[in-house]
């Protein structure tokens, strides 16, 4: 079974070192409080992307980030690439504002079966220029608010299992790790932990080994209605991870 | 399979004594460690048993004098006592504790016992109180929601271990309750407080059968599973949503901004 690493460098403040990989942050907003620190996700991304609504968040919020600066010079400095959606929550002032910047919008209102966060991440992922990078795509403003779209996002990260995608609040980040792997999550202790969680979503899992956790696991059975990992630790600088079953990893972020 | 109906009638302002919405519901209410929905007084006023599980003591304390800003903090302090005060007390504050200990709430140190969370303790407190017995029980959980994903997680799989007892997780944008595979189940809208954005989700495995009347998107027989298909931004279409599956299902509503 393959390895696979995770590390969280994305929240550290200067571009560290590359480790060997050349690794491709994209950045997608939704329509949630977006956390403090996204703009130092802008600045790490490649590529920015607001799936509808995140338009409005971006417009309102970043300026507030930055309360010494013009709320305009803010906006104009943080434009999305590209704002993708069914358009049913994006302001009129707001889409002509990036529209006006040069932003590309792309209506998908007719396809009423997949979120839109569903649509940004295959936009993504069907991009032709990143066929050689190692992809990971960054998700602000995605918890918080009503469950459904909560458990929507947590969707797209099942649905869409081979692609790294990280879910991001002020409290917590989620990923999946995919039963096809073995995982070393590096933990980069300055801006994440200690509190962290694994969880069975969509299946039971009859089998996970942990190392790097309080209360690690293993060979344990977990499932909804029994066991599941919150509220765990992480103790040390590597956690390691291996199951039967898909999982859910999350853990806290530090605040600033 | 025998029938569960379910209806929001403690959203309501005035306090229902339900006569075609199903059962009369004895309700206690649990606050947990997050931002109290601006309705906590309301469920408040329908709990017989208010409960703070550790931190949720501090949200009481901090928050509800915020709800009534026309009216000196000390007052609401003292009208909005809790019950009980249960849990591992690594949260709740040294003054929060002495306030409420001396107006004669009782606390309930269960530190030795890191196995269950706070919330579980709370539940399986109320769910032995002996004089219960013969009461058709809900709780209503305040603060269960936003924060850490890994807290939101293990409240949720509260109401998947106590899968019999009617438990409703609240905030001020949706309730999460637990529709158990047992039985089927009328959920009675109440849309002048809740609605119309609603969802069924398959947790913990997958539903190869699921059906339902009362939505715009309704299933038939459809099966639901994370990475596939799952009910979410879905609407509630009328005043009755009916639900049939072969595995234990969350329904979630959205609850209307006041």
């Amino acid at each position: 079974m393959d390895l696979m690493t995770h590390s969280s460098r994305f929240l550290l403040p200067d571009f560290p070192a590359d480790n060997g990989s050349s690794q491709f942050y994209a950045l997608v907003l939704l329509n949630q409080r977006i956390p403090r620190f996204t703009p130092l996700l802008w600045n790490h991304a490649r590529l920015r992307v607001c799936a509808d609504g995140g338009a409005n968040r971006l417009y309102d919020e970043l300026p507030q980030l930055f309360p010494d600066e013009q709320a305009l010079a803010i906006r104009k400095r943080y434009k999305p690439d590209i704002i993708k959606g069914d358009m049913d929550s994006i302001r009129a002032e707001v889409l002509e504002f990036y529209t006006n910047l040069g932003t590309n919008t792309i209506d998908a209102c007719h396809d009423q079966d997949t979120t839109d966060f569903h649509k940004c991440v295959a936009y993504i992922c069907g991009l032709p220029n990143l066929e050689n990078h190692n992809l990971c795509i960054l998700v602000a403003g995605a918890l918080g608010g009503r469950f459904d779209h909560e458990a929507g996002n947590t969707n797209v990260l099942c649905f869409f299992s081979t692609t790294r995608i990280i879910l991001l609040s002020d409290d917590c980040l989620i990923q999946l790790l995919p039963s096809s792997h073995h995982h070393e999550i590096y933990i980069q202790s300055s801006v994440e932990g200690p509190h962290c969680g694994l969880i069975p979503i969509g299946i039971p899992s009859r089998s996970t080994t942990t190392t790097g956790l309080q209360w690690d696991l293993t060979d344990t059975e977990m499932r909804f209605g029994g066991l599941i990992s919150t509220s765990n630790i992480v103790k040390g600088e590597i956690v390691t991870v291996r199951s039967d079953s898909d999982l859910l990893w999350t853990i806290s972020i530090k605040k600033a």
